[in-house]
């Protein structure tokens, strides 16, 4: 009897032990955000995954940023700029401000950042920077940029996580691979260590120029790569916030009473690539008719669980030079039947090329499948690996395939190259061709004054929907959510987190 | 001790079979369709962009010359540069190590645990309530999916009952423990179900062996007999269940770690894998199968000093 008492106060005392181990890490103050994945690199220029670009904004600061709306630049660590009249020649001033390591933030360290991006090996953005012919420092607050001609989004190339503004005697002291491990940061928040696989952990930089607008001692990035446990951690209050939220998980989580889902503007949209060289697809009426054989509004109703809106332009809906009024062409299909026998293609048979194990990509799939039918058109669905997926693409072997594209700089340019401005990419793989668009494409990137670019982009809209370019399927939000507690919890349409403004209660 | 002999001359009998493992691993990665630099610059590259980065990552090299640069990165004792994070892979793996380590370790002894004494009882109360009730929880858990599993434990231990932290590792010992209970019950279940069956069979077997019968004879009692004569005998075939399973255990630790937000070399496994990052994938596969052949190599030699008549 004794035996069986001891061993009850004895298995008592070990899972109290067990329990008084969790609350250790929770420091008051410190924000913890589970997201899909870990952090590859803190290397600006050796990325292009937004997981690291969402960390960065708040690690390094850069010369111009993007503001809360997503559509405009406000001044970073650069208070001013003039534009020579040629618009080759940037005069930028810097403002007084200090690395993490308390020194100085010099023209010099600007110069060294963008020399950079553009110049080394290990660059994945040099294309983009190319612009700049030289740069010159005459004093430590002023940076003048010559570029090799004039270029409208150059400005916004600045504000990319990409051109963050580096120490560069920090970088030539540790060595690139040191730096990209615990580097000094420019930013609200500074690097404390990186546990890899696990959580980057942010403390607040002191020596940030707006260390006052800050109120968190520190952020937790801490990858939960389950979409389950990672909202049954913030359910279960271990965690603060959690992004990438399921669109299935929305409105149950809504209900909850200590949580908050925040649905931020996103520049997401997903579309459906068409093979413009594959066959019957060439002729523009044949596209124009698989536009108006899909029904878009059901698109957004079943798998983004009305959560999404039907998207109607390439550049999408709140960002910079959006066309609110772009051709919507109805649902119809009858007369998308009738148009394809105008067309000469009424036995139309597609290969549709589909990211297997994507739940969304899989559940449109069927969901055009069974609509294209409708019109007459046999679709054969081939899953793929995603990544496989991607190399028939660029290879042409499909006719058609759901990708979708967020934009990592506020001018519209680099999407606009990249898909109507015949890049090397094949117009993102739709073999588009239009050489009057291509024109307007490398006429807007010149064209500085911005009125005049406003109209080039919004004819760059409209021909992009009458030649069916791809077909606008839908824009989506950013899902996150969060404890009842936490207040201005927020990520512009370009991603950013703006958590100096972030406040835990 | 010539029986031990083995243990001399079997790490050279396992050379070929590492070699054989490199090349595999080295092959077959490459053969999965797509390509890394493709998907480290996104789908915006630019022809220029993915010449320079297969050219910084030897990409562009003939295959046999990056498998030689493979091999001669192993005599160095290195594992390559990850395409992905731009770091020694070895250096990956080292932060990645121990909680997969602990992970495998604490499900085998979570499984022995609950298996032994299962076993036990079933086989020495064969035809008995007990028996029957333990042989159908240990079907039963054969079935059950490793990743609903961790489900249920989590929705019943972490949100209902509060005891446990839904993910993660932690940080001081005690943490890690707390952590680390929960997934390694998901794989220790699992286990102690094959375990279990197997280890009944055997004592089952044993209990009416001539040794046993001897020893009863021998006026010796019945807990005795089993204890000292039936148990050690019954677990050789345990033992090497156990190594095989080593395997199985490895590869479940990549939905485990997945589900639990463990950071472990299971999940930089899967992301290698996503990302074609080959370095990564080669390296952790073969540390992997390293660390199978070794607890191989080891059960062998537990086999024998377990029962003196093994001769391997």
């Amino acid at each position: 009897m004794l035996k069986g008492k001891y061993t009850r106060y004895l298995a008592a005392a070990a899972v109290a032990a067990l329990m008084t181990g969790t609350s250790v890490a929770e420091a008051a103050g410190v924000l913890t955000i589970g997201r899909r994945e870990d952090g590859t690199t803190f290397d600006p220029i050796a990325t292009a995954q937004n997981i690291d670009f969402w960390v960065f904004s708040n690690v390094y600061d850069v010369l111009v940023r993007v503001d809360k709306s997503g559509t405009k630049l406000e001044p970073g660590l650069a208070e001013s700029w003039t534009v020579s009249e040629d618009g080759t020649e940037y005069t930028f001033k810097m403002r007084p401000a200090k690395f993490s390591d308390g020194s100085d933030i010099t023209s010099e360290d600007a110069k060294y950042s963008l020399t950079r991006i553009r110049d080394d090996a290990g660059s994945l953005w040099s294309d983009s920077y190319q612009i700049i012919e030289s740069m010159e420092t005459p004093d430590p607050q002023t940076l003048v940029v010559k570029l090799s001609g004039p270029s409208a989004p150059f400005m916004a190339s600045l504000a990319m996580p990409g051109a963050s503004i580096l120490s560069k005697a920090g970088m030539e002291e540790m060595g690139a691979e040191a730096y990209a491990e615990r580097p000094i940061g420019s930013g609200a928040f500074s690097v404390e260590d990186w546990l890899r696989g696990d959580r980057v952990i942010l403390a607040k930089n002191p020596h940030f120029w707006e260390a006052d607008r800050v109120s968190l001692d520190g952020v937790e990035w801490i990858s939960i790569p389950d979409d389950n446990t990672r909202i049954l951690k913030v359910q279960a209050g271990e965690i603060d916030a959690a992004i990438f939220v399921p669109f299935a998980r929305i409105e149950d989580l809504k209900q909850d009473p200590n949580l908050k889902v925040l649905l931020d503007q996103s520049t997401r949209e997903d579309h459906l690539l068409i093979n413009h060289e594959s066959g019957a697809l060439a002729q523009k009426e044949v596209r124009q008719a698989l536009d108006m054989a899909i029904d878009k509004q059901s698109i957004v109703d079943a798998v983004t669980f009305g959560i999404g809106e039907v998207a109607y332009s390439y550049i999408p809906k709140g960002s910079l030079y959006h066309y609110a009024d772009n051709l919507q062409r109805p649902y119809d299909p009858e007369k998308a039947k009738q148009m394809l026998a105008d067309a000469g293609a009424s036995d139309l048979t597609l290969d549709y090329l589909v990211r297997a194990g994507d739940q969304v990509d899989e559940q449109i799939a069927v969901l055009l499948q069974q609509q294209l039918g409708q019109a007459g058109i046999t679709v054969n669905l081939s899953k793929m690996d995603p990544s496989q997926t991607w190399d028939m693409l660029v290879a042409g072997e499909y006719d058609i395939s759901v990708m979708y594209w967020t934009k990592d700089v506020i001018d519209p340019d680099q999407k606009t190259t990249f898909v109507l401005g015949h890049d090397s990419n094949q117009n993102y793989m739709t073999r588009y061709n239009n050489p009057e668009v291509e024109a307007l494409v490398a006429a807007a990137r010149v064209e500085m004054d911005e009125a005049k670019r406003e109209t080039m982009y919004v004819d760059l809209q409209k021909m992009a929907k009458e030649d069916v370019n791809w077909i606008d399927l839908y824009y989506s939000p950013y899902r996150n959510v969060t404890q009842s507690n936490i207040e201005g919890f927020f990520q512009n349409p370009l991603g950013r987190f703006f958590l100096e403004d972030t406040v835990k209660n | 001790m010539s029986r031990y002999r083995f243990v001399l001359y079997r790490p050279f009998q396992l050379l070929p079979v590492l070699v054989g493992i490199s090349i595999i691993t080295f092959v077959l990665v490459r053969s999965i369709p797509g390509d890394p630099a493709r998907v480290l610059l996104g789908p915006r590259s630019t022809e220029e962009a993915l010449r320079r980065v297969r050219e910084q990552f030897g990409l562009d090299e003939p295959l046999w010359l990056q498998y030689f640069y493979f091999v001669k990165n192993l005599f160095k004792g290195e594992l390559g540069k990850s395409i992905l994070y731009k770091v020694d892979v070895l250096k990956l793996i080292a932060t990645r190590i121990e909680p997969t380590l602990v992970l495998v370790i604490g499900s085998v002894l979570l499984a022995l645990l609950i298996a032994t004494p299962m076993a036990a009882i079933a086989a020495r109360r064969r035809g008995s309530w007990p028996d029957h009730v333990i042989r159908i929880i240990s079907t039963a858990g054969l079935g059950f999916p490793a990743f609903w599993l961790a489900i249920m434990l989590i929705l019943l231990f972490s949100v209902q009952l509060g005891w446990f932290p839904v993910t993660g590792y932690g940080r001081t010992f005690v943490d890690k423990i707390h952590h680390m209970t929960l997934p390694c019950l998901t794989a220790g279940l699992a286990l102690a179900a094959v375990l279990t069956r197997n280890l009944r069979a055997s004592i089952l077997a044993e209990l009416q062996s001539d040794q046993a019968t001897a020893a009863r004879a021998r006026g010796l009692s019945e807990n005795t007999v089993f204890w000292r004569h039936v148990m050690p005998n019954s677990l050789v075939p345990t033992v090497n269940l156990l190594a095989v399973n080593i395997g199985w255990l490895i590869s479940g630790s990549v939905v485990i770690e997945t589900v639990f937000a463990i950071p472990g070399m299971g999940q930089l496994l899967v992301r290698g894998i996503f990302t074609r990052d080959y370095m990564v994938v080669q390296g952790v596969a073969m540390v992997f199968a390293c660390a199978t052949v070794l607890v191989n190599f080891l059960a062998d030699i537990l086999t024998v000093s377990i029962d003196p008549r093994i001769k391997l």
